[in-house]
């Protein structure tokens, strides 16, 4: 037993070193998190910016040495950059670690992660990882290996320290990612509410819950395959040295069996998001609970049989390639039950267009449309043609960047007025929207366009047939970076000067605990657990 | 859940309630647990899907040299899950037991690392409070000779209510000499 007025006389008096970079508490890492994934996402945004501005034009105009050469390593540099930090260091430490790390403890009723320090761990070797990937891009030369390190680029091709820099922050990352996701699976297995059984949990807290376990599942592999990489390259080794009797497409079947996960990883968080922001705003139930839960389950079973639909071009024999394609389509059916239960959900609701709806509405149509394309893309045969292209591009930006990346945002509108207790301003934060949608749909589209006419993908310089539709691709990024930095500036303001937030700004269908309590919740929440015994199943 | 947190066994030592202390089974004996939502038996199946999940890419590198590092953190990732999860269970194992004979009432608890805490007092003069805090709802205080302590506080409100109630009641039979009496 513990003495009374201990309990009683606690009170917050942290300071702000002690809150911010020591913290142990769920909800200031999740908000940290979330900054260091938004200044991440920046720092990548602007290379996108550079790498567009480049493409506007057929030639080179920008990326030149000193004596005025194109200069290739610098594109392959921000080609990198761009595509590791978004992979690793954005999207997933965003969903995942900002407002899994937020919101997932409060909406199983648990006062706090199963292990805080750990937590805490778990985000600063987070910063250290995103800290080594800057440093890949800035010392040396610079990597320039693509975001997926294949060997023997990665080994021979690379001897800069740039590319060591790489590797020790996906270690790292790795990591920190490891011992996040096991984190969330002690909490979720042993630190729910009394009477919040399996079937009680919000599909947000699912999605979390799963995406842990892609984590768990593929990291090893990939830390495995990193550090064959490392050994190759210092100490000796032939694991992809043909020359030595080793196997560089080794390498990438050990990478894809990671790599294909990986996507789901950065997906899955979103599915939650937006069965929720989809429930709320339409003033019903979510559409099919039990099938969303298990979709989101099956999508995760079913991303680690089809690695190697990656790979079509790299020698695999009509049988494999066969059963990979084939795998693959099969992924449409859970994805097209999500899909369907989120329009169902709509389907006669009383549908409020508010911020974050916009955004939900926005992703279902758009992830839609990149899954179509990766319905295309899974052909072996029609791969052949694709293959390196920039519809390859278009179709995994549609999936990520405006699927992932539109989960970020929905997020983002749905749960600030609980995170800061202000408001962003609903009118500032459509115009924020609907920049962003022409933007980027303006930046992507036309992409299939050049890439089904042939334009290959990794190249700074194009043939002039294909000027036309990467001069308005580049006009959409410019518009979508624009509108990203509008954003940055609305956080900002709502910060200080937004409206005060009501405990539920939205209405009754927002019917998860964290609506329960005040905006921002308290340093200590759930202090006592909530009770969920003889409540009914499923939202 | 938490349905068998108050393990009662009142009235097993009722016809001893007005005897020697310490020795007799005492007519009120509460125990009081945390939640886990997830029985530990649970944690195998769980290890089972990690094993059989985690094996998917291990078994086509048998034979090849990939295995020697990809082995050793497949088995340091799984090792990990398991340490963590039985970490849960170990903060799990604290426990309050909560004794009261006719002239004495003793709370102990155990905590996880095996520490034992002991508070004893006399029923007739032990106060019990239910406190609204800013923090904890209907937080359990008893107090007695100028000492307080908390009770349950891993308890949700409801179980801490039920529990404030049962025990209110003992000690009032204890005081008028009743305990026992009515198991």
């Amino acid at each position: 037993m513990a003495e009374a007025t201990a309990h009683l006389e606690h009170e917050d008096h942290r300071s702000f070193f002690t809150r911010w970079l020591c913290s142990t508490n769920h909800k200031d890492i999740g908000i940290l998190y979330l900054i260091t994934a938004g200044l991440a996402g920046l720092i990548s945004v602007l290379f996108t910016g550079y790498m567009r501005l480049e493409l506007m034009e057929p030639g080179v105009q920008y990326m030149l040495t000193p004596d005025g050469a194109p200069d290739g390593h610098l594109w392959n540099v921000m080609i990198t950059g761009h595509g590791v930090l978004m992979m690793f260091f954005v999207v997933i430490p965003a969903l995942f670690g900002g407002f899994g790390n937020y919101f997932m403890p409060l909406q199983l009723g648990a006062p706090d992660m199963a292990f805080p320090r750990l937590n805490n761990l778990s985000y600063w070797l987070y910063v250290v990882g995103t800290i080594f990937a800057l440093m890949s891009v800035f010392v040396g030369e610079g990597v320039g290996v693509g975001w997926v390190m294949y060997a023997p680029l990665s080994t021979e091709g690379s001897p800069d320290i740039s590319m060591d820099f790489l590797i020790f922050a996906i270690h790292v990352s790795g990591a920190s990612s490891i011992l996040g996701a096991i984190n969330i699976i002690a909490t979720f297995l042993n630190m729910r509410a009394p009477g919040m059984t399996m079937y009680k949990v919000p599909l947000f807290a699912w999605s979390i819950y799963i995406t842990a376990w892609l984590i768990v599942l593929s990291l090893p592999v990939l830390a495995g395959a990193i550090t064959m990489l490392l050994t190759d390259r210092h100490f000796g080794t032939d694991f992809f040295n043909a020359a030595q009797g080793g196997d560089p497409v080794l390498y990438q079947h050990i990478f894809w069996f990671f790599g294909h996960p990986e996507v789901y990883l950065l997906i899955l968080p979103s599915f939650g998001i937006i069965s929720q922001v989809v429930s709320t705003f339409s003033r019903k139930p979510i559409f099919g609970y039990l099938g969303m839960v298990w979709a989101m389950a099956s999508i995760g079973i079913l991303g680690f049989v089809v690695w190697a639909h990656h790979m079509y071009t790299s020698g695999l024999t009509l049988n494999a390639q066969m059963y990979f394609m084939l795998a693959t389509m099969t992924i449409a059916v859970p994805t097209g039950i999500k899909v369907f239960s989120w329009i169902a959900t709509m389907w006669g609701g009383s549908i409020s267009f508010r911020t974050p709806m916009l955004w939900a509405i926005g992703y279902i149509f758009l992830f839609t449309f990149g899954g179509v394309t990766g319905i295309m893309l899974s052909q072996a045969g029609a791969d052949r043609v694709y293959h390196d292209t920039y519809f390859v591009v278009a179709h995994f930006h549609y999936i990520m960047s405006l699927g992932a990346v539109y989960g970020i945002f929905c997020g983002i509108y749905f749960w600030f007025p609980k995170m800061t207790g202000r408001e962003i301003p609903e009118l500032a934060g459509k115009v924020h929207f609907w920049t962003m949608f022409i933007g980027s749909n303006l930046t992507f589209f036309p992409q299939h366009f050049v890439g089904l006419a042939g334009m290959p993908r990794r190249y700074m310089d194009y043939s002039v047939e294909f000027a036309y539709w990467n001069y308005w691709s580049s006009i959409g990024a410019f518009i979508a970076i624009a509108s990203f930095l509008f954003f940055i500036g609305l956080v900002i303001y709502a910060l200080v000067a937004g409206k005060r937030a009501e405990a539920n700004p939205w209405n009754e269908h927002a019917d998860t605990l964290e609506w329960t309590l005040p905006s921002p919740p308290p340093e200590h929440t759930f202090e006592t657990l909530p009770d969920f015994r003889g409540q009914p199943a499923a939202h | 859940m938490a349905r068998d947190r108050q393990d009662s066994d009142a009235g097993a030592g009722a016809r001893d309630a007005g005897g020697a202390m310490g020795e007799t089974a005492p007519p009120l004996h509460l125990t009081l647990w945390p939640h886990r939502s997830m029985r530990r038996h649970n944690l195998r199946w769980v290890m089972m899907g990690a094993g059989g999940g985690m094996m998917i890419p291990v078994v086509p590198l048998i034979g090849s040299k990939a295995i020697y590092v990809i082995g050793p953190f497949v088995l340091a990732y799984l090792g990990l899950l398991y340490g963590m999860m039985a970490l849960t269970y170990r903060s799990g194992r604290v426990r309050e037991t909560v004794s009261l004979w006719a002239d004495r009432l003793r709370v102990e608890r155990v905590d996880p690392d095996g520490t034992v805490k002991i508070w004893e007092a006399n029923p007739c003069w032990v106060r019990l409070e239910l406190l609204q805090t800013r923090r904890v709802e209907d937080y359990l205080v008893l107090s007695s000779a100028g000492r307080s302590i908390e009770l349950g506080a891993f308890l949700t409100p409801q179980e801490r209510r039920d529990l404030a109630e049962r025990l209110q009641l003992g000690l009032a039979d204890a005081k008028s000499g009743r305990l026992g009496q009515n198991a």
